[in-house]
């Protein structure tokens, strides 16, 4: 089938009614201003949304996109210049009322046109890159009303005015507020931050600025902290409200600036209401708040945390050198361990347990505890006491708190060392006497300790523990073997070995006869069963029971040191002795012979001897009898007891002189171990790692180290490096 | 006949097909006139004319509106 035309067939598009209309867009523009017309005066229900949307997509369509974006904004802007116009013309506080309710009206309107003009929107807009509908009404709204020049300050003092309202305790419209604020975070974050929040940061800081002046006049520190906190909460609190949550910490820090850190020093220092005060009188609250603001302020912490730490070093201070408190130890450490409670207790409650602050309060405690140089004897007698009769009743639990509060405080002590001698003397005096309230508790406190300073420390203290228990079971065995004596004065022997106790040099006196025979029988029967050891007696340590009739009959137990009971014992062949006859006969030493004689004739109430001249005290030539007029209203009494007490001079010094001479020791011990490692090291380094290593018992002299370096190069343990004077090495 | 939230859709030659909200909110357009805060003719009486819309097609777009429901959700 060959045709001679050849017919060309074109498929054509599916054409729109083609316009031919030139009027067509006019017509169409018209019909849309219209629209827009009606719309802002609240009159869209004559309107076809269909017909309209249908006229807007036509122009599109057809290219008219430009006319219409054009002719939209016209119109819009010309509207907004006549809303403005009315705004303006509002009335004081009906101004706000005005602009809510048109920013209302333009919104509604602003959708309903978007609605219409959707294909715009969608295709024209983005080919042209022009703003959306929605955004381009907000923009108009803002640039027609809100910077038009009457509306912008206006609008701006009304709000500040209010909020000045509210800050002086009116009330007013939060709603409206909140509205007006959000219609500004609506129209763009800048326009929030340029007409608003920034001049209303900088009027609250004057606001504050005067308003803490005003208080820090006429207020005391704990009730300007109260009205600060209130401010700072009333603030969150608008901001919760009616603004912009970003704003939140900027005001908070406009009030904690002027209200806190400018006035920071003031008011801790303040007189009879400062930080020093709140502290004294336990005043929790306060001093909470006070934590809780000044936390907000760089700075803050640290001046309360200084400002204690001084105050707490002055009243550390007079604590440990008024001379009147050092007279009774037990009453010095018990204040002590008071004020570490109070501080405690504040730390915990008011500070919410703030490390910081606790290591303040650890550092200040080490600082004064360690002025006076007595306080480890002080500690270790506060314990002695506790463990003789203050623990008495007390139950196991509290007994635990209070042996770790006395931890507590030993662990502050920097001489550790001086603090183990007098434990060790004052337990063995109370070991030997029997008595200890409770062997648990003693018991307790060593293993405390031994987790605090190591094995070292506490293995003499359970050697005497060791002993004792030794002791019981060879008097059992003694007693045993040895049937016969039982009807004898009842022996009981503690051995003590001579490294773990405490050592006193001692001079044995002459026993009367009936004891000395069984202290050679016991002596004889322990070296039986162990070879090798060496027995001597101490005689100024033990204790004796005696049964004695006095003249009209009375029948009494006394109980005496065995000095004591040689001398008593000596009366019962002689009714009158010479203090010479005494001395010779007995062989006890003069000074702890005149003092036992004077407890048993001088003493009211424990006088059963009778001296010649009745004098107190004991001179060469006196005469003592038996006081046979002696009453008492006890079977048993006690007489001379020793009790563990406070040093005197001599002592203190001699038990200071012993610590020093063990530290020479220890110091040139820890001088090889560190030197047997490095080989060489030179000086300063030296110093360092030894005041390092024994910083857990004592704080080491550098002198001191220096001398025992020397006494080390002597004995060729160590040697001076040739080319370097300062430099020390290590002799194998 | 229950009486469902419907709305009516009128064509050019007044054809009226009465076709189920959910069906109808399909389209973005007819969405965006249905909830309008303005009160705009079509709101207030429930139905939307079509002038240049023939029955024929606007029959195709309800169908089209009853497929999407089943299958495009």
């Amino acid at each position: 089938m060959s045709n001679q035309k050849k017919r060309n067939f074109q498929i054509e598009a599916f054409k729109h009614r083609v316009v031919v209309d030139p009027k067509y867009a006019e017509k169409t523009w018209s019909i849309l201003e219209h629209a827009i017309h009606e719309i802002y005066n609240h009159n869209a229900s004559g309107l076809s949304f269909e017909e309209l949307y249908r006229n807007a997509y036509n122009m599109v369509l057809h290219k008219f996109g430009e006319k219409l974006y054009s002719g939209l904004v016209a119109t819009m802007t010309a509207h907004l210049k006549e809303i403005s116009k009315s705004i303006e013309a509002a009335q004081g506080d009906l101004f706000l009322e005005e602009l809510n309710r048109k920013w209302n009206d333009h919104n509604k309107a602003l959708q309903m046109i978007r609605d219409i003009l959707m294909y715009m929107d969608r295709t024209y807009i983005p080919n042209t890159h022009k703003t959306p509908v929605h955004e381009l009404g907000l923009n108009l709204w803002r640039d027609n009303v809100i910077h038009s020049s009457k509306i912008q300050s206006r609008l701006l003092s009304m709000l500040l005015e209010l909020v000045h309202r509210e800050r002086t305790g009116e009330v007013i419209d939060r709603g409206l507020m909140r509205n007006i604020i959000k219609m500004l975070m609506d129209l763009g974050s800048s326009v929030y931050q340029e007409d608003f929040e920034k001049p209303f940061l900088e009027v609250s800081a004057e606001f504050y600025m005067g308003e803490s002046q005003k208080f820090i006049e006429c207020c005391d520190c704990g009730d300007y902290l109260k009205k600060a906190e209130l401010r700072l909460n009333e603030e969150i609190e608008r901001v919760t409200h009616y603004l912009d949550v970003k704003s939140e910490v900027k005001i908070t820090n406009v009030v904690e600036k002027e209200m806190i850190a400018n006035h920071m020093m003031r008011l801790v220092h303040m007189e009879n209401s400062g930080l020093v005060n709140m502290l004294l009188d336990d005043k929790y609250e306060d001093l909470g708040r006070m934590y809780n603001l000044f936390r907000r302020v760089p700075n803050g912490l640290s001046t309360i945390r200084d400002v204690m730490t001084s105050h707490l070093r002055e009243i550390g201070k007079q604590l440990v050198t008024d001379a009147e408190k050092l007279k009774d130890p037990v009453e010095f450490v018990q204040r002590l361990l008071d004020e570490k409670d109070k501080y405690d207790s504040i730390i915990s409650q008011a500070f919410s347990n703030d490390k910081t602050f606790q290591n303040a309060l650890n550092s200040s405690f080490e600082y004064f505890i360690n002025l006076n140089n007595r306080s480890p004897e002080f500690i270790s007698l506060f314990v002695d006491d506790k463990l003789r009769k203050g623990l008495k009743g007390v139950s196991e639990e509290d007994v635990e708190i209070i042996l770790d509060k006395v931890m507590m405080l030993f662990r502050y002590l920097q001489e550790k060392d001086v603090f183990e001698k007098y434990y060790k003397q004052h337990l063995a005096k109370r070991l030997l006497s029997g008595k200890t309230v409770s062997d648990d508790a003693e018991r307790s406190l060593i293993v405390k300790l031994k987790t605090e300073c190591g094995y070292q420390f506490t293995s003499k203290l359970e050697g005497m523990f060791t002993d004792m228990k030794t002791s019981q079971d060879t008097m059992q065995g003694f007693y045993a073997s040895h049937p016969e004596l039982t009807d004898g004065p009842t022996l009981v022997v503690q051995v003590l070995t001579t490294g773990s106790w405490p050592t006193q040099p001692s001079i044995t006196c002459n026993l009367p006869a009936e004891t000395s025979a069984l202290c050679e029988k016991f002596r004889s029967y322990y070296l039986g069963t162990h070879t090798g050891r060496r027995l001597s007696w101490q005689t100024n340590m033990g204790t004796a029971d005696i049964k004695a009739t006095f003249g009209k009959g009375q029948k009494h137990e006394l109980n005496v040191s065995t000095y004591q009971m040689c001398v008593l014992m000596l009366f019962n062949n002689a009714d009158r002795l010479s203090y010479k006859e005494v001395e010779q006969a007995t062989g006890i030493p003069a000074s702890d012979l005149k003092r036992c004689l004077q407890s048993m004739a001088c003493v009211k109430g424990k006088n059963v001897l009778r001296k010649e001249p009745m004098s107190k005290d004991i001179g060469e030539d006196d005469a003592f009898f038996v006081n046979d007029k002696f009453t008492s209203k006890f079977y048993k009494v006690k007489i001379g007891t020793v009790v563990a007490q406070k040093e005197s001079e001599p002592e203190k010094q001699e038990t200071r002189q012993r610590v020093e001479e063990d530290r020479k020791p220890q110091i040139e011990a820890a001088i090889v171990r560190i030197m047997k490692s490095r080989r060489v090291l030179d000086h300063n380094n030296i110093i360092a790692e030894v005041t390092k290593q024994l910083q857990s018992r004592f704080l080491a002299n550098p002198t001191e180290i220096k001398k025992r370096i020397e006494s080390l190069i002597e004995r060729d343990f160590l040697e001076r490096d040739n080319n370097d004077r300062k430099l020390y090495r290590y002799l194998a | 006949m229950k009486r469902k939230d419907t709305v009516k859709l009128i064509s050019a030659d007044e054809m009226e097909f009465v076709i189920d909200k959910d069906a109808v909110m399909v389209s973005q357009t007819i969405r965006n006139l249905l909830t309008s805060p303005g009160g705009f003719a079509e709101t207030k009486l429930g139905e939307v004319t079509f002038p240049e819309i023939s029955a024929v097609i606007l029959e195709r777009i309800c169908q089209y509106f009853y497929w999407a429901l089943q299958y495009s959700r």
